[in-house]
């Protein structure tokens, strides 16, 4: 009897339970009587500049009386979430494109050329890999946000040790890493399922004079004496300069190999050094940074552009670009660019002064870099096929291919096979 | 254990031969579950130092990880949510499967093992792009970036499952049981929860574990249908936060393995005591 | 008791009502049957249904991510046959599943005869050899990769100090065959216990007579397994093995972390291949076609499958 009568009162008391978290449910939506904005961006690799970027949309809160959420998730996921934003028409309001995205979710984004006119003409205009990135067919349809330099990263005592100069081209690169590697400091270029592997590549191939694809976006021009000449190269500096270690790296992998004090170079981002400073570890002292290589073709260097752009299904645009414009605004970009550490370079000439590149002799040459980098495509316009040349590693694998043996030439028609089939998808949108 | 009477010396020689057997089953299982203690609990510089022993602790233990993953980033909201999510969805799908997989298993009518059939292929939908669609649907219904969008759809890949586990269980229950209680005059509701079930119990405590784990491992869905920090469960959490690009946090990425997975496997080793057990109580044929 | 409730019922049966009638109703066997079903047929109308009817669509039409497609026909499935990534994908899916199942079961019967057996610290080796299975797959891979990582790779420092290889020790993650095999061992360590703890369910059903039994008869170990346990146990291995087999094909997390379908393509499976021309890639039409590749010969399998082990 009193079981029955204590089970009574449990139930009663689970009911009240589920009743309160139902309210509690339903009282979400209601909070958002205020209009709420919302933005997704990718983990940033320094966690200050993702709390820089909160800052600032608390600040822009309450001076539009709204409420700006900003979510952050890593950034391999962002695949994954635009394209479920994309499919069910809902989500956040701004979202941060990069690559390919203009051009792949060209129909589904926001003109911004409004946007980039006024900001251009404001901050001393934009750098040329602005407009390679982001404009497509039917005009800009995303906002240079911010990119990442990819510069050569050094351990400068051993290369002193071993009596040679930081690089300045990528053959200077092959000479250096013979000695380091004889004095067991072996260079590392990841030939691997890695984005840096994607990245690299596209570089050392510009620097020869050589490209993937012709700029009309359609005519594969990967079968060269230049990239034969790229894929040899790989090829002894493999043999000659790294270890077979970097066949298996990951993005992270090259970061490990330089700051463990074996690998005395590698061509990164600077976060390892970053996170070096940051976790007080002794080789931060031992790491410096040269500008990326040049070669023959001159000074090219591929970099990921992070841009903004707004989804035609929000119901906030005005307000979103009026967002974008306040995060421009040259008080917050520098402040943007102090809470990443450096890691934010601006696509924007007039913030090329900010005082940490000047005042930091490691971060010095950063600017620079922005009169050498594209996109990953360049020439062409990073199309539909460029991405799933990109994603698929058709680059890195068919280095690779041509190390495990197969000869260069058939390693090259492998890669235009491959690219071959990257372009039969359907390339032209009809832009609107 | 086999026939009773045995010798010392054979008891003994069994013993060492089972525990012969069993070590390497449990190094192999725990090694990589004590490398990630061991990371969680070491300093930085001495993980990336090439000369220390990998396996070892040389420069002294340091709470400083746990102390990240609790304090710098949101994760007891994670757990919570997803001991919320986890909880509520085996639940919800355990109901639904006990009641299919009943019907599927003991009663005819036309079409049973069609049905049946209909329920398993619905298992093997490749899951890799269905999110996609699944999302707009969790749209439509108005659920969207609230853990109930994950409480709703993963019944979807729980209950093919599970039905099928409990089929198994309940085909093993004595019909005669059963016909007893209805001639008894109670109802065909209450044969199922007051006689059936309470046989079932080793079936139902397996899909209650198995359930929770798939709940508690979803990544993709987590993902892609909530992306507010406050709503997300732990997995994508602690990915989401502790890896930045080409820097990971490993420390506290192991420290967050290790706090998400010891709870759930004490419980786990507690259930399953009652599982075999109650299997061993009969009521089970071969 | 029993009487009791006997004529309760018999006295609510004689009162005429609608109730009663509609209880009537209720209690035949094929509408109750029909009646259980209802939830779980809704559930899989209302969110697989439709997901999976547009999967369908995606994959016969030029549907990609940010624009949608029309209808192509067969197109997607003819362009990823031509694709050597897809060929190789195959390849891999079936030698990754193939020997990752029969580990597995061999494995899985092994260990869950082990803790059949009396021993101390029970509880401790159960809740040793569940732990794989509990650990969130997105951590606990990551834990591998590190324990394979190029430098810092417990697996080869170990092997190295004891005399077991040649430094630097295999490059786990940067060869075709490590690769797999790599991918493999995480895919039984993270399977098994799923696999022994239904078997081991199995085990206990076992009737002791069987076993005694076939000791009068001067049966040896071997004998005894080979004539009393495996035949018994067949209709639980049929179902684990059908789960495990499914799980294994459509694996993903571990492929996706370890070595993201690399070196060079020689572990990518169907479910990151998919994932990666679908989704990173944009050409959601391919990538449904990768994914959706094989479900006709795995519905035959099952559906052969499950006719024997009804008449198990």
């Amino acid at each position: 009897m009193s079981a029955v009568i204590a089970r009574r009162s449990f139930l009663k008391g689970s009911a009240i339970a589920v009743a309160g978290a139902s309210l509690a449910l339903e009282r979400a939506p209601a909070w958002a009587q205020k209009r709420e904005l919302t933005m997704l961006s990718f983990n940033h690799f320094v966690p200050a500049s993702d709390d820089e970027l909160r800052r600032q949309a608390d600040v822009f809160s309450k001076q539009a009386g709204v409420t700006v959420r900003v979510d952050t998730i890593a950034g391999p996921q962002m695949f994954a979430k635009r394209a479920a934003e994309v499919s069910s028409q809902s989500g956040h309001d701004v979202i941060v494109t990069g690559a390919a995205d203009p051009f792949l979710y060209e129909q589904q984004l926001v003109d911004m050329g409004d946007l980039v006119d006024h900001l251009g003409g404001r901050y001393g205009g934009w750098y040329p890999f602005a407009k390679e990135t982001c404009h497509t067919a039917s005009g800009w349809r995303a906002v240079p946000w911010f990119w990442v330099a990819f510069v050569g990263s050094y351990n400068e005592v051993q290369f002193k040790k071993a009596g040679v100069q930081a690089p300045k081209t990528w053959d200077d690169l092959l000479k250096a890493g013979k000695v380091l590697k004889k004095q067991g400091n072996p260079v590392g270029i990841p030939i691997s399922q890695c984005t840096d592997a994607n990245i690299t590549f596209w570089s050392v191939l510009w620097c020869a004079g050589g490209k993937v694809l012709e700029p009309d976006g359609k005519t594969p021009a990967i079968n060269s004496d230049k990239a034969a000449g790229v894929v040899e190269w790989y090829k002894e500096l493999y043999k000659d300069a790294m270890e077979p270690e970097v066949l298996s790296w990951d993005n992270a992998s090259n970061n490990r190999f330089l700051l463990s004090g074996k690998g005395s170079w590698i061509h990164n981002p600077i976060s390892p050094y970053v996170a070096a400073v940051e976790k007080k570890m002794p080789i931060a002292d031992e790491i410096n940074h040269h500008n990326s290589p040049g070669g023959p073709g001159g000074i090219h260097s591929a970099t990921g552009v992070n841009s903004l752009g707004i989804w035609k299904f929000s119901k906030n645009i005005p307000l979103a670009k009026d967002f974008i414009k306040f995060l421009f605004e040259k008080e917050n970009y520098n402040a943007f660019i102090k809470g990443g550490s450096a890691f934010n370079q601006p696509p924007l000439r007039g913030f090329a002064e900010h005082p940490i590149w000047a005042s930091h002799p490691k971060y010095a040459m950063l600017p620079k870099e922005a009169e050498y980098v594209h996109e990953q495509g360049w020439p062409a316009k990073p199309n539909a096929a460029v991405q799933l040349i990109v994603v698929n590693f058709v680059l890195p694998n068919m280095v690779a291919k041509a190390i495990a043996g197969m000869p260069t030439k058939r390693a090259l028609a492998w890669g235009e096979d491959q690219i071959r089939l990257a372009l039969q998808g359907k390339l032209e949108t009809k832009g609107k | 254990m086999i026939v009773g009477v045995r010798s010392r010396g054979q008891r003994i020689r069994s013993s060492v031969f089972g525990w012969m057997n069993v070590l390497p089953y449990v190094f192999f299982a725990l090694f990589p579950f004590y490398y990630m203690i061991i990371t969680s609990l070491k300093k930085d510089t001495e993980l990336y130092n090439l000369k220390a022993a990998p396996f070892l602790i040389q420069t002294g233990v340091i709470t400083d990880h746990y102390w990240y993953l609790f304090f710098k980033t949101e994760f007891l909201t994670w757990m919570k949510n997803s001991l919320i999510i986890s909880v509520t969805a085996t639940a919800i799908s355990l109901v639904i499967s006990i009641l299919a997989g009943y019907s599927l298993a003991r009663l005819r009518f036309p079409g049973v093992s069609s049905f049946g059939t209909a329920v398993f292929i619905t298992y093997l939908v490749p899951p890799t792009l269905l999110f996609l669609p699944l999302s707009q649907v969790v749209v439509w219904l108005g659920i969207s970036d609230t853990i109930w969008a994950l409480i709703v759809t993963y019944p979807t890949f729980l209950v093919p499952f599970s039905t099928w586990l409990l089929m198994g269980y309940f085909r093993t229950i004595p019909k005669e049981v059963e016909e007893c209680a209805l001639v008894d005059g109670a109802s065909r509701m209450q044969t199922l929860t007051r006689i059936v079930l309470p046989m079932a119990i080793p079936g139902i405590v397996c899909v209650i574990l198995f359930g929770f784990t798939l709940t508690w491992n979803e990544f993709t869905y987590a993902l892609t249908f909530v992306s507010q920090s406050a709503n997300k469960t732990a997995v994508v959490g602690v990915t989401a936060d502790l890896i930045r690009g080409d820097i990971y946090y490993w420390g506290s990425l192991m420290a967050g393995a290790v706090v998400a997975s010891l709870p759930i496997v004490v419980i786990y080793v507690w259930f399953l005591d009652y599982y075999v057990s109650g299997l061993t109580a009969g009521a089970v044929k071969g | 008791m029993a009487v009791g409730t006997r004529v309760l019922e018999t006295v609510g049966r004689a009162r005429p009502g609608r109730l009663a009638r509609a209880r009537e109703w209720w209690e035949q066997e094929h509408v109750f049957g029909y009646s259980l079903i209802v939830p779980a047929l809704a559930l899989i109308a209302g969110l697989v249904a439709y997901p999976f009817a547009m999967a369908i669509y995606f994959s016969l039409s030029d549907y990609w991510v940010g624009s949608p497609g029309s209808f192509v026909g067969l197109q997607n499935f003819r362009d990823i046959l031509g694709n050597e990534i897809f060929r190789q994908t195959v390849s891999n899916s079936f030698v990754f599943t193939i020997i990752a199942v029969i580990l597995k079961a061999v494995l899985g019967i092994w260990l869950a005869m082990l803790l059949f057996r009396p021993l101390r610290f029970k509880r401790l080796i159960r809740g040793a050899v569940l732990l794989p299975w509990v650990i969130p797959t997105a951590l606990s891979v990551l834990a591998w990769r590190w324990m394979f990582d190029s430098l810092y790779s417990v697996v080869n420092w170990t092997g190295i100090r004891l005399g077991l290889m040649n430094p630097p020790g295999p490059n786990w993650l940067g060869m075709a065959d490590y690769a797999m095999s790599a991918v493999i061992a995480v895919n039984v360590w993270r399977g098994l216990p799923f696999f022994a703890i239904i078997v081991l369910a199995g085990l206990v059903s076992i009737p002791r007579e069987y076993y005694e039994a076939a000791e009068v008869d001067g049966a040896s170990s071997w004998g005894r397994f080979r004539h009393v346990t495996l035949p018994l146990l067949k209709p639980v291995l049929a179902v684990v093995i059908l789960f495990s087999t499914i799980f294994t094909f459509s694996d993903f997390n571990i492929v996706q972390v370890l070595t993201a379908g690399g070196p060079v393509n020689t572990t990518h499976l169907f479910a990151t291949f998919a994932y990666q021309m679908g989704l990173t890639g944009g050409n959601l039409g391919q990538g449904a076609a990768v994914s959706l590749f094989l479900f006709p010969l795995l519905a035959a399998i099952v559906f052969i499958q499950l006719r024997y082990i009804r008449k198990e």
